[in-house]
């Protein structure tokens, strides 16, 4: 049966042949490095990105980019950023092949992957199926390297895939049940790893190697065990190894610990420009470690060719006064998150009047329409953001305008009318509310403490909602702090941000809006009882609580596209209408800022983690200098 | 005084075992552990982390198990010259600070210098010049430079830098040379840069060291010996160096035991305003993120450096003051 997706992903497959015949042309900087030809290098179907059809400019080789992180740990940064994956996003998150030449999903049941033929790693091996062989059955089907069996993820009703190798460049995954998130998870920032480097790493399996080599190897690499040593050299999410090949458009060429890593072009990359010239343009990506708290100082005075992280909106009249003094540009992308800054009743708290008025529908609806956004937005974010309550934005093509306006209106007079009838009608002298045990409605918002933003919100909230006979009192405390008693019920409502993934698509899974995690601060004992597969927490007994968990379910056995899209909407329907979490603003922006040069940056984008990997689906490897660069 | 040095030495032992309770106890403190830390980070910023991987660290490291066990596998590993694993760098510990032990060092003993070469003329001119114009106008400096914040004049002083000299924000160097070998360019990038925080740390402990130099000095100037010299005719540079000067060093000397810690890691603050590759912002990076190994083995180095700094100030106070040597058993 022909499904939409594997549709798609033919058509991919007959556009393909378009190739860049004629000449390839390989950075200038490699010349000298003793490297095979580059039409060599390259597969023999390359993936050619036609960027004139995406109203972006062809460029030229050449130049470095100078990024600054926040620590070591951020060199995680560029995998994410590279993006180069079996499947991806592009920027209007459809999915297409990637590092595949194609790929074939029969009823989102049997996923069948075409490599590209003569594909190779940065060091030159070939890259074929024998690399996804390798990551099956020597990796994920090894104790000693995954204790618990195969990853969660790889698993339908605890049953994993069935795995076969059809020829050199063909590899098939099946279940007998759908698993419409498969492709999703490899398109993911950090993606479900199914193939790894064989070549390179089978030097540290003991299948592969003899014992004495291993010993002398774990001796090297002061590792214990030998699947230590194998989990240290293969780490993927941080390129901490050098040596360690890579698909990506730059690998990481310094050893750790240091002040600065030097990520160099990739020789072997698979994607070519429609002029036949070898991605990405630019050589080397240098990322930078300084102290978080001085980035966007260094930033604003031209240290950085390319930053968004670490950078934030309070910034951003800095860093647009430093276009005077530097030739850089700062551009303003739009947050991703459901909600920049939302307050978040916890159902699951211990104070149970508290608990049972929360869990009464029209006291979140009543607490949601007695905030003024408008005033919010412009008193904290200049007016540029947007005033929508905890949902999707309009790129998601799941958006309906309804969603995101339900409850989130500015309605004083509807509010007083819901909280009297959900039964709060006495007031004290102060004119505060009374609670049905005669307390009066003070409630404490706890925050992590880490924006100064978050407090100007609440201070400007205790007004609004002294309206309504309800005081507000702030405690700051410090993240796991405030995690720890959010889940352990000691807290009643915290300040945090709405869903991540705010420009879902239906093939991507609806879990956010369903009690699926811990730390999903409105019902973390719910999503404990998920996650845990039932034994810790507890399942959910609010009606619509637990038919966003069967609609999840449903989610993830439905076959077709528009029963997914259906789900989609039944679940943002009940999801908005509960208000389950008081969403405020949302489209908040973040700044990017970045040298004038530097071309095919879009002056508007989408800045998140899930789904665009923050500058993945802008595929930096396009980037590249109109003028030399020094 | 040799069986003086040998319980001294003795002494440190049990000190020192204390204070590696204090610090465990200290770094143990905080709820959770660097993982969950690490978590909630990842999680804030919309990402997961990989909870597998996670758990078997956990029970690598044996989190599971009871604090005495833990306290104990640590001490033991510092005792072979296991300083154990840094989780935040996946590395361990000691190769983690060595590198930065190094720039910490030339920070150090640069400022230490300056400081002994501007605090040693002004204080003996405030005291011999005692309420003169200079006295009072380098004691109103003086008191500036401790009064001001270090976080302060830092950002003053990189602001100034990088507007006026187009010096870069922050760091011991330009970053093209982070890594590269040591030349030429790179050392006058670091001479460069190296003035902003020798300065800023510098002119707190300037300030202090001529202040009590100061003190110190009046006290001894005023006494009859130094009148009878000065009556006698002696060249007045050498009434002041012969005795006076000397008697008023003990501070000095007494200093050594906390001068020595410094060296490893000194200013703090200014170091993460700065963001300096030094062992500072490591230091307090690791407490926040709860890195307890990281954390736990710098603090007990830091330990281990201040209680020999202050044996090799006692034994240096006994060998240069005979009042010390000669006095000190007999009022116990």
């Amino acid at each position: 049966m022909i499904t939409r997706r594997s549709m798609l992903a033919l058509l991919a497959a007959t556009v393909a042949p378009f190739r860049a015949h004629a000449a390839f042309t390989g950075s200038e900087a490699l010349d000298d490095a003793n490297l095979p030809d580059v039409a060599e290098r390259l597969p023999v179907n390359p993936r050619v990105v036609n960027l004139g059809a995406k109203s972006m400019k062809p460029g030229r080789h050449g130049g470095v980019i100078r990024m600054l992180v926040g620590g070591q740990r951020d060199i995680r940064l560029m995998p994410i950023n590279s993006y180069a994956r079996l499947v991806g996003y592009d920027e209007h998150l459809n999915l297409q092949a990637d590092i595949l030449e194609s790929f074939v999903a029969e009823d989102d049941r049997v996923f069948t992957f075409k490599l590209r033929e003569g594909h190779k790693w940065s060091d030159g091996s070939p890259f074929t199926t024998e690399d996804f062989r390798y990551s099956w059955e020597d990796v994920m089907n090894n104790k000693k390297l995954h204790r618990g069996g195969i990853p969660v993820d790889l698993r339908v009703n605890g049953k994993g895939p069935r795995f076969e190798l059809i020829d050199q460049w063909t590899v098939r995954y099946s279940w007998d049940e759908p698993n419409p998130e498969f492709l999703a998870l490899l398109a993911a920032p950090s993606p479900l790893l199914i193939m790894m480097p064989s070549a390179y790493l089978k030097q540290f399996h003991p299948r592969y190697q003899s014992e004495e080599e291993l010993a002398k190897l774990m001796k090297k690499y002061k590792a214990e065990e030998w699947g230590d040593l194998h989990k240290k050299m293969s780490r993927t999410v941080r390129p901490e190894n050098p040596d360690l090949p890579t698909l990506d458009p730059w690998y990481n060429s310094t050893e750790p610990p240091s002040g600065q890593f030097v990520f160099k072009r990739n020789p072997y990359y698979h994607r070519v420009d429609e002029n036949g010239l070898q991605l990405p343009y630019i050589d080397k990506v240098l990322l930078n470690v300084s102290s978080p708290d001085i980035i966007a100082a260094k930033a604003g005075s031209g240290e950085s060719d390319l930053q968004f992280a670490n950078v934030d909106f309070v910034d951003y009249t800095f860093l647009k006064a430093s276009e005077k003094r530097f030739p850089v540009k700062v551009g303003l992308w739009k947050r991703t998150q459901g909600s920049r800054v939302a307050l978040i009743p916890n159902l699951n708290c211990k104070d149970e009047v508290w608990q049972k008025l929360f869990r009464d529908v029209r006291v979140r609806r009543a607490l949601s329409l007695a905030i003024d956004r408008e005033e919010i937005n412009k008193a904290v974010f200049f007016g540029l953001a947007h005033e929508a309550g905890n949902s999707i934005l309009p790129d998601s093509p799941l958006f309906k305008p309804e969603y995101e306006k339900a409850w989130a209106n500015y309605d004083i007079d509807q509010a007083n009318r819901l909280l009297d009838e959900a039964g709060l009608t006495k007031r004290d002298e102060d004119g505060l509310r009374l609670l049905p045990d005669g307390r009066p409605a003070k409630v404490i918002i706890e925050s992590a403490g880490e924006s100064t933003f978050e407090s100007d919100v609440l201070e400007l909230i205790t007004d609004h909602w002294s309206k309504i006979g309800f005081a507000l009192f702030t405690r700051v405390s410090q993240r796991e702090i405030f995690r720890k008693r959010v889940m352990g019920g000691e807290t009643i409502m915290g300040i945090w941000m709405g869903i991540d993934n705010g420009v879902p698509t239906a093939e991507m899974s609806p879990k956010e809006l369903a009690p699926t995690a811990d730390d999903q601060l409105q019902w973390p004992v719910w999503g404990l009882h998920y996650l845990s597969g039932g034994g810790d927490g507890h399942p959910p007994d609010l009606p619509e609580a637990i038919q966003l968990l069967d609609l999840m379910k449903e989610w993830k056995t439905a076959g077709t596209h528009a029963e997914r899209e259906a789900i989609w909407h039944s679940m943002l329907e009940i999801f908005t209408q509960s208000v389950f979490t008081i969403g405020i603003i949302n489209q908040a922006l973040a700044p990017i800022i970045h040298s004038s040069r530097l071309q095919n940056i879009p002056e508007k984008g989408l800045f998140g983690y899930d789904p665009t990997s923050y500058l993945g689906v802008y595929m930096p490897d396009t980037f590249w200098y109109a003028e030399d660069h020094v | 005084m040799i069986r003086y040095i040998l319980w001294r030495i003795l002494v440190m032992i049990p000190t020192l075992i204390l204070i590696s309770m204090l610090v465990f106890a200290i770094i143990e403190l905080p709820p959770g552990d660097y993982f969950e830390s690490y978590v909630a980070e990842m999680r804030a910023i919309g990402e997961s982390a990989d909870m597998q991987e996670i758990e078997e660290l956990r029970a690598r490291y044996g989190f599971d198990q009871p604090l005495p066990i833990r306290y104990l596998r640590w001490v033991g590993g510092m005792l072979v010259g296991d300083f154990g694993y840094s989780f935040e760098y996946r590395l361990p510990v000691s190769d983690v600070v060595g590198d930065r032990l190094w720039l910490t060092i030339l920070v150090s003993v640069v400022t230490i210098i300056v400081t002994w070469l501007l605090a040693f003329p002004i204080g003996i001119y405030s005291a011999t010049h005692q309420y003169s114009w200079g006295d009072y106008g380098l004691t109103l400096l003086g008191l500036i430079g401790l009064a001001v914040p270090n976080f302060v004049l830092a950002l003053i002083l990189m602001y100034l830098a990088n507007i006026w000299f187009g010096t870069s924000i922050g760091h011991l160097m330009d970053q093209k040379y982070l890594n590269q070998p040591m030349s030429w360019d790179k050392a006058m990038s670091i001479l460069e840069h190296l003035w902003i925080p020798v300065i800023i740390i510098g002119t707190a402990g300037t300030a202090g060291m001529v202040r009590r130099l100061r003190a110190n000095l009046l006290d001894e100037l005023r006494k009859q010996y130094v009148m009878t010299a000065r009556a006698k005719g002696l060249h007045p540079f050498k009434v002041l160096t012969k005795y006076p000067l000397r008697m008023s060093l003990n501070f000095f000397i007494a200093d050594i035991g906390s001068i020595l810690p410094q060296i490893i890691s000194g200013a703090e603050i200014t170091a993460v305003v700065l963001s300096l590759e030094t062992t500072g912002p490591m230091l307090i990076k690791a407490l926040q993120t709860q890195d307890m190994y990281l954390a736990g083995s710098f603090l007990m180095f830091l330990a281990v450096l201040t209680v020999i700094g202050v044996l090799v100030s006692d034994i240096a106070l006994a060998l240069f003051d005979p009042r010390i040597r000669l006095y000190g058993g007999r009022t116990r």
